[in-house]
């Protein structure tokens, strides 16, 4: 990922590192919402159609693990039909790990016979001491209730910070926010019932964890949306959703630069751990967190921003500024780096900076840049540009 | 640098290197979890819908076994209607569930006669079958050899039957001190409406009361007419917690036990005052789940854990500097002290209340190094914002913090909301994982104001540091003027 912004496409890292970029961010909304809709929908139906694979945890069984390099599948197959567990499912996981699964049923006593016994035999073949053997037997009512209490906090969860955001900013933020936030879990979920990856209690964690991403991401970008509603839109001279992809494109940066360190741990997690080092629990939270994290970082620009823009223009205050700049050509989108040019160190709104600059508005970036230079660097301490 | 934001960076790092230094000075170290360490958890249900009263009663009974197998840090919690026992570093797993779990009745037998400790060790010596070792042949079969009174073997769980006569162990923090030939069973816990410790009067030990009901009385008068003057043992799960001597013919309803010559002290006679309130779990309990995880795959997880971590650490910290340059070895330094703050705490809470670290915990704090380098991130951004509006850095410095930290309050907080949540509504790893994240999110937002704060005001006052060529703040701010291309 470095390298492609570093190496090859030197201008637009340049232009993302001295912030100059002018995506239109909401120009492309409808485009956004589009492919969101169709994963979700594919997800959806999928969903409804096969549903999704949950791992022991959630509906019973039994898995024994064993680490063993000498113990080949076949071989652990067929020590498995020797104690009448026909239905096992064995799998190799990591470099030496044998993972043997098996729903047992029958009461109590009877399977925690049972499961000693595969327990015994699995010591035996792969040739290490019974207590080297891991075990996970899982009763069937047991994820009933974990689901049910993961269901729970997650409402909670999305009360309490729809109760936040609506206090800290407002409640359209809020209600933009968790659109994001479902949004991801939809995605979430759909790649999950589309690739048939199981379900575990590390799945559930880590897709925890990227709401709490997710919303940190939107948090951020909302802040600087306030911030500027408060400063330069407050002049009446940009609309609503042009505040909005300002601000977005003033933290365009910072969205980028988290992402990508908060990737690098998880792929050191997914690839080292897991791959690797062969720790299963790893893989799956690994994989997780990939997967809403890269959701996250995309809806919280291309979702959140946008469906908060859409619900603030219908504010008659932003309508009646859009009906009125309507009438004036639409310029490309501002640049963060004009933006802070144009407002000044102690620019407040509607000042004359401000007033400048809207005339200013069809060729923004050059000029914008020049009027940055315009102002002379204050007591001369900074250098030149040395690339 | 104003001279509080002097205060306060001494003051964070004299905590964060003191606590650390205190921390790896006595050698201590976060407790490991279960995962992490090997060991077996389970959880139990009741068969029948029960009051709390009940639950939290079978989580003192299990407690109290817990105890006497001797595991290091066991924790046994409840959990909405269910009961968790976790066991970290068990050896015998199979019996430490089977002990967990038992309902076994509270018996009062007649002591027969008094048998030295000999059967210490539970697999007595094989004369026989060497030959053909099959493992799975059950357990070893009481045998019949009669010589010697040291040599008369414990009852197995088997035969230990209300109505069999039996031989049973007395056990003193792990080990058998005296062993009972017994008779059967003449009364069960069901008689004993209560029991309490009583701090001793004037001379003597602690001694227990014991009610019981109006029914039971009734028996127990009869037992004490029975075996006037001789002893009658209280034994639970097959161990004898009590031989009292009877000294009264009638009871009225009530009995005081006292310890002997030597009297009992106060953690005996809570023991088995508790015993006999509800020696026997007054519910049924039916395993939910049961995880074992072996000692050696679990610290294959955390070397796995630890590696990847450290790779993800190191990548993070060299884009780090790549970017911003000097305030890149902030972020390095600002780590080094979350860490160090991170590593006291949790060895603290281990050691204080029983805080492990589990893999899913491992995780949390993995992903944490992200949001901390966010915060980071946020602040270094705002000063390029600042210096682009024609700034120096020297004056962006405050500024950039100030609007920096309304961010990251607004970003954290919402955090620590959903880790609160989390930490409240969900039970087993979540919980461990939403403890972590939660953690990490408060040491953030306090390095941030602490540490960060004070060390990029003063980078920002030095021309060293903000001018030199490869390195300085300025240029990995970009804080040079732009158009020049």
């Amino acid at each position: 990922m470095t390298d492609t912004i570093s190496g090859e496409k030197r201008s637009l890292w340049y232009r993302l590192y001295h912030g100059e970029t002018s995506y239109d961010f909401m120009g492309q909304k409808r485009r956004w919402f589009m492919i969101s809709g169709v994963v979700v929908l594919i997800g959806m139906v999928s969903l409804v159609g096969r549903g999704l694979n949950f791992g022991i945890d959630f509906k019973g069984g039994t898995a024994w693990e064993v680490k063993s390099r000498s113990l080949s599948v076949t071989k652990a197959r067929s020590a498995m039909s020797a104690v009448g567990l026909r239905e096992a499912q064995i799998q190799r996981i990591g470099g030496d790990l044998i993972r043997v699964r098996a729903d047992i049923g029958g009461p109590a006593a009877q399977r925690q016979e049972e499961v000693a016994k595969v327990r015994t035999k699995l010591a035996d073949v792969a040739n290490v001491s019974e207590s080297q053997v891991n075990i996970n037997d899982v009763g069937p009512s047991w994820g009933k209730e974990i689901s049910g209490k993961a269901r729970r906090a997650l409402i909670f969860f999305f009360l309490a910070i729809f109760a936040y955001i609506s206090f800290r900013f407002e409640w359209k933020m809020a209600a933009a926010a968790l659109g994001a936030v479902v949004h991801d879990i939809a995605i979430t979920v759909g790649i999950y019932t589309v690739s048939g990856f199981e379900v575990t209690p590390a799945t559930i964690i880590a897709f925890l964890t990227i709401l709490g991403y997710s919303l940190y991401d939107t948090i951020v970008v909302f802040d600087k949306i306030e911030e500027n509603t408060r400063g330069l839109a407050a002049s009446g001279r940009l609309t609503y959703e042009d505040t909005v992809n300002l601000s977005m494109n003033q933290v365009l940066m910072r969205s980028l630069n988290t992402s990508l360190v908060a990737i690098l741990p998880i792929l050191s997690i997914l690839v080292v751990g897991a791959y690797v080092l062969g720790a299963t629990t790893l893989e799956d939270f690994g994989l997780a967190l990939l997967i809403g994290l890269v959701t996250g970082a995309y809806s919280s620009i291309f979702i959140a921003s946008p469906l908060l823009a859409i619900l603030k223009e219908r504010e008659p205050r932003y309508a009646a500024i859009r009906q009125r700049l309507a009438t004036r050509a639409g310029g490309p989108p501002l640049t963060p780096a004009a933006a802070a040019a144009m407002s000044g160190p102690r620019a407040s709104s509607g000042d004359g900076a401000a007033a400048d600059w809207s005339q200013q508005t069809p060729s923004v970036t050059p000029r914008a840049t020049g009027s940055g230079a315009r102002r002379p660097p204050p007591r001369g301490r900074k250098r030149g540009r040395r690339r | 640098m104003r001279r509080s934001q002097l205060i306060s960076l001494c003051l964070i790092l004299a905590i964060a290197f003191g606590a650390f230094l205190g921390t790896a000075g006595r050698r201590k170290t976060p407790a490991l979890g279960l995962d992490l360490k090997g060991g077996v958890l389970v959880v139990l249900k009741p068969t029948k819908p029960v009051s709390d009263a009940i639950l939290n009663q079978s989580i003192e009974i299990i407690r109290s076994r817990v105890d006497a197998l001797g595991v290091a840090e066991p924790d046994i919690s409840r959990l909405g209607r269910n009961i968790v026992v976790q066991l970290p570093g068990v050896k015998n797993k199979e019996r430490a569930l089977e002990i967990v779990g038992q309902t076994a009745e509270l018996r009062f037998r007649p002591v027969l006669s008094l048998l030295p400790p000999f059967d210490a060790n539970p697999e007595p010596p094989k004369t026989t079958t060497t030959t053909s070792a099959a493992p799975t042949t059950t357990a070893p079969g009481p045998t019949t050899s009669t010589t010697t009174p040291a040599q008369i073997p414990t009852s197995t769980k088997d035969e230990d039957k209300p109505e069999n006569p039996v031989v049973l162990p007395e056990i003193v923090k792990g080990r058998v001190v005296q062993r009972y030939a017994l008779g059967p069973s003449e009364l069960t816990g069901r008689v004993v409406r209560t029991a309490s410790a009583r701090a001793p009067q004037t001379g003597g030990g602690w001694t227990v009361e014991v009610e019981f009901t109006s029914d039971g009385g009734k028996k127990f008068d009869d037992l004490a007419k029975a075996y006037y003057q001789q002893s009658v043992a209280i034994v639970l799960d097959g161990v004898v917690k009590s031989a009292p001597k009877i000294n009264e013919q009638e009871f009225h309803g009530k009995a005081t036990i006292s310890g002997g010559s030597s009297g009992f002290s106060e953690r005996e006679a809570k023991d088995l005052s508790l015993v006999l309130r509800f020696g026997a779990l007054p519910v049924q309990l039916e395993r939910q789940t049961v995880q074992e995880v072996s000692a050696t795959l679990g610290k294959d997880s955390l070397r796995a854990g630890l590696i990847a971590g450290a790779i993800g650490l190191g990548l993070v910290l060299l884009y780090m500097v790549l970017y911003y340059r000097a305030l890149g070895i902030v972020v390095l330094f600002g780590l080094t002290v979350s860490a160090m703050l991170m590593y006291s705490i949790i060895t603290w809470l281990s050691e204080t209340s029983g805080l492990t670290l589990s893999l899913a915990g491992a995780t949390g704090i993995i992903v944490s190094v992200g949001i901390t380098v966010d915060s980071y991130i946020v602040y270094f951004e705002r000063l390029k914002d600042e210096i682009r509006s024609g700034k120096t850095l020297r004056s962006s410095v405050d500024r950039g913090f100030q609007r920096a930290w309304r961010t990251i309050l607004a970003a954290d907080i919402s955090s620590l909301i959903g880790a609160a949540l989390l930490y409240w509504l969900t039970v087993g790893p979540v919980r461990g994982f939403a403890f972590f994240l939660g953690l990490s999110t408060v040491i953030d937002l306090v390095t941030a104001y602490f540490f960060k704060r004070p060390v990029v005001a003063f980078l920002g006052r030095s021309r060293f540091f903000t001018e030199a060529r490869w390195f300085g703040v300025a240029r990995g701010l970009a804080s040079t003027p732009t158009g020049a291309s």
